[in-house]
């Protein structure tokens, strides 16, 4: 895992979405990483847990939409040092308005206000790749139509949350 | 954000079933001319690249944070599950120990209250030399047959049956002092602390008839009867003049006992 070659192997599954470094990575240093945020930022374990999913994910972010170009040699380091970051920007700029969220951001704001199926299904079309066939086989569906219909509503609904957003979102 | 600048809503089902791959090979063909003619499906078709390339990006990071979400409660329940299974584990230890300490004291209560009664006891059976019994030849069965029955009891160690037999005899086929002394002897060999006790009138009554053959072996017993009870100074001067009597068939028994300095207080 050490090797630069390793290094570049993970960067690119991630960039594939293979998320299973991350995963194991959580599973792994969730204790380790709440001992130490407890020390350093007088956090409870809970608040903790959620700090590194909250990183490990803006990690992921990073590697997905290319803004990390290599990947840290030390990851662990590398993890421990953007908790920092976020601990103390979340102190410092609490009270601040907050910079205007990107467009992703407020999709992805808009996706959790979706049902839980809806999320479910667009995260299995658009992330994992499933086909309708399988889709309707993970849903419990008759059919890949079916399917297929049930995931054109949930981007229509989607769609309009965007839509009803966008005025404020102008303004 | 840029809000949507054109509604893609009167497109959406073929922009989607184009960006799917559900159209056949003339109806894409047919959609992609469209698409360079039409600008306001052109435009459509922008928006809804533009969200759905957004939407993977939400799809993916929705994921992994809850696939984060499910392994954290996956773990917290691991967890919860190992400090309870700790938790049984110490409690059992501290249930073994809390049974372990109460082990060691009843032992050592035990060995701090038994001791001291066994040892006088033990020491006392040791030193002790029973009375024998009167011999077969001077009982004559045939005359006085509840006086052998009285002897054989005695002789097997059923002293309690021994005494009712003496007890039922006709005082007049025995001597006085001789049924006073069996008495005595009788409850004393029962060796229990109240018959020890109630042995003592017995046998002090015929330690004082000086002119009984038995007063010297009844003083030898009464003494004995003392040491057994814990009356040391009576125990002593008891035996010390058994000790002292030439005439006492129980003179070496009773010096062995004084010699030994044994009779003492607890």
């Amino acid at each position: 895992m050490n090797t630069p070659q390793q290094l570049a192997e993970v960067l690119t599954s991630l960039r594939m979405g293979n998320q299973s470094f991350l995963i194991t990575f959580y599973e792994q240093n969730r204790s380790l990483f709440a001992r130490w945020a407890r020390r350093q930022h007088q956090l409870a374990p809970p608040a903790a847990h959620g700090l590194l999913r909250a990183v490990l994910v803006e990690f992921y972010d990073q590697a997905a939409d290319g803004r990390l170009t290599k990947l840290p040699p030390d990851v662990r380091a590398y993890v421990y040092g953007m908790a920092d970051e976020q601990t103390r920007a979340a102190r410092t700029t609490a009270v601040l308005p907050q910079a205007e969220a990107g467009r992703r951001q407020r999709l992805l704001g808009l996706f959790r206000e979706l049902g839980l199926d809806c999320q479910k299904m667009l995260m299995y079309f658009y992330f994992r790749g499933y086909n309708f066939e399988k889709m309707a086989g993970k849903m419990g569906f008759a059919n890949a139509n079916v399917a297929r219909k049930q995931k054109a509503a949930c981007l229509r609904k989607l769609y309009e949350l965007q839509l009803r957003a966008a005025p404020t979102a102008a303004g | 954000m840029t809000p949507p600048t054109v509604d893609i809503r009167p497109y959406l089902e073929e922009l989607e079933r184009f960006a799917d791959g559900q159209l056949n090979a003339a109806e894409q063909e047919a959609f992609e001319v469209r698409l360079e003619q039409d600008a306001g499906l052109y435009q459509a078709y922008q928006a809804y690249e533009q969200l759905t390339a957004d939407l993977r990006w939400v799809a993916g990071h929705e994921t992994l944070f809850q696939r984060l979400l499910a392994l954290d409660l996956r773990l917290d329940q691991r967890q919860e599950a190992l400090q309870r299974i700790r938790r049984r584990v110490r409690r059992v230890q501290r249930q073994w120990a809390g049974a372990a300490l109460v082990g060691a004291l009843l032992l050592l209560a035990v060995w701090w209250f038994w001791p001291a009664a066994p040892a006088t006891e033990a020491t006392w059976t040791r030193y002790y030399v029973p009375e024998a019994g009167l011999t077969d030849a001077v009982v004559r069965e045939n005359q006085r047959p509840l006086l052998a029955e009285a002897m054989r009891q005695y002789r097997d160690g059923h002293y309690t049956p021994a005494l009712y037999a003496l007890r039922r005899m006709p005082s007049n086929t025995i001597g006085q002092d001789t049924l006073t002394y069996y008495n005595g002897i009788f409850l004393l060999s029962q060796q229990e602390p109240a018959q020890i006790l109630a042995s003592q009138p017995f046998l002090r009554r015929v330690a004082m008839q000086s002119g009984s053959a038995l007063a010297g072996r009844a003083r030898y017993h009464l003494g004995m009867a003392y040491w057994r009870n814990q009356q040391i100074t009576a125990a002593r001067n008891t035996l010390r003049a058994v000790a002292n009597d030439t005439r006492n068939p129980y003179q070496d028994a009773a010096r062995q006992v004084l010699r030994s300095g044994v009779i003492k207080d607890k």
